[in-house]
């Protein structure tokens, strides 16, 4: 296996090979017709529950096209706060090893949030706003550090999922699936930085841990990564597709069992780091 | 439409199962929320969710000021009091 040091080395060598400029890459339509799935059907919020099979395929179109939105939004505000802290940490002390990488990440990451933004903007007139708040708080040593790299790993891991599935969806229209191919192309990327970088500095500092402090690292993962997951269910995203009583919609599929099953096996799926190293264990994960 | 008391009942029996900390009985509208260790900061996000969900309309985040969820009564004035909105 690759020292921190070689792996930063190999992925700045790929993120220059493989450099993609996404402003000349991506054709831009004047306006994009409803009447396509933007959104891979099985990935929409509501899929699995009766409300998606109570609408006509032409309203199931309409609402993959503002579900996209709501995942192209939620993204644009995962991507800032990777940003902003990415930017925060480069040539401190203990990063000194990673800042060639972190470069690449941000160069990436800002790149993302263009084609994001602009989708949304141009197509939707708007993006949906942010649902997840932090409260300042005191942290143990490496605490504050783990966390950012663990939310943003989690993140990354969760859109990846809808990414890796909608870059191969040839029913989708071209730019939903092209944006979602760029996107993953960069993240697999990120991905393999970031679970080895949780990894070395769950190792530098779990050791000063009390148990209280990791049981409230891992509750504050778990937290974030169920509040991400409940953003896809935007009650905005259901009004603008023409759907009505949202808010009643929202709770009624967050409690739904087929979308309460596919919430746990992505965050299995996403968190099979944190649970290769010990943070969190099979019965938290359920 | 939902009247003052109902909201606060509401938002009291969910604050109280939330928690699991916090038997209803013992939950005022001036309990300090956070300070008494009734919620953790992370499970802010559910309680925005719940209030869109109670007042029928979107909150929005990068609106809130400090200290907005501090208690029932400050939740109640800042998100469903008439002179809100």
């Amino acid at each position: 296996m690759d020292t921190l040091p070689e792996l930063t080395a190999r992925l700045c060598r790929i993120s220059e090979e493989h450099f993609i400029d996404p402003f000349s890459r991506l054709q831009w339509p004047d306006s994009l017709a409803h009447d396509q799935w933007f959104m891979t059907p099985e990935l929409i919020s509501l899929h699995g529950t009766g409300h998606f099979d109570a609408l006509d395929e032409k309203q199931q179109k309409v609402l993959s096209f503002f579900e996209l939105v709501n995942f192209f939004s939620i993204n644009i505000h995962g991507e800032r706060m990777l940003i902003e802290g990415l930017a925060k940490r480069l040539y401190r002390r203990h990063t000194e090893t990673v800042s060639p990488y972190l470069h690449h990440f941000l160069d990436e990451e800002n790149k993302h949030m263009f084609y994001f933004g602009r989708f949304c903007n141009r197509y939707a007139g708007k993006i949906y706003a942010e649902k997840k708040l932090t409260i300042a708080r005191e942290y143990v040593e490496g605490e504050e550090e783990f966390l950012f790299f663990a939310r943003a790993m989690l993140f990354e891991e969760m859109v990846d999922i809808y990414n890796r599935r909608m870059a191969k969806d040839q029913a989708l229209a071209a730019l939903s699936r092209e944006i979602n191919w760029l996107h993953h192309f960069e993240e697999a990327r990120h991905l393999v930085f970031g679970r080895r970088l949780v990894e070395e500095l769950f190792e530098s500092h779990c050791g000063a841990w009390q148990q209280e402090d990791r049981q409230r690292i891992a509750d504050e993962l778990v937290y974030f990564f169920d509040a991400t997951w409940k953003e896809f269910f935007n009650p905005e995203a259901y009004k603008d597709a023409g759907l009505e009583d949202v808010y009643a919609l929202r709770r009624k599929a967050l409690a739904n069992d087929a979308v309460m099953k596919k919430h746990k096996t992505h965050r299995a799926s996403c968190a099979r780091t944190l649970y290769k190293i010990g943070l969190l264990t099979q019965e938290r994960m359920q | 439409m939902i009247t003052e008391s109902t909201i606060r009942a509401s938002l009291r029996q969910w604050i109280s199962a939330t928690s699991g900390r916090a038997p209803l009985e013992t939950l005022s509208d001036d309990t300090p929320l956070f300070r008494n260790g009734i919620l953790k900061s992370v499970q802010v996000s559910d309680l925005i969710l719940y209030i869109e969900e109670l007042a029928e309309r979107s909150v929005d985040v990068e609106q809130i000021k400090p200290g907005v969820f501090r208690d029932i009564d400050t939740i109640y004035r800042s998100f469903f009091a008439p002179d809100h909105a």
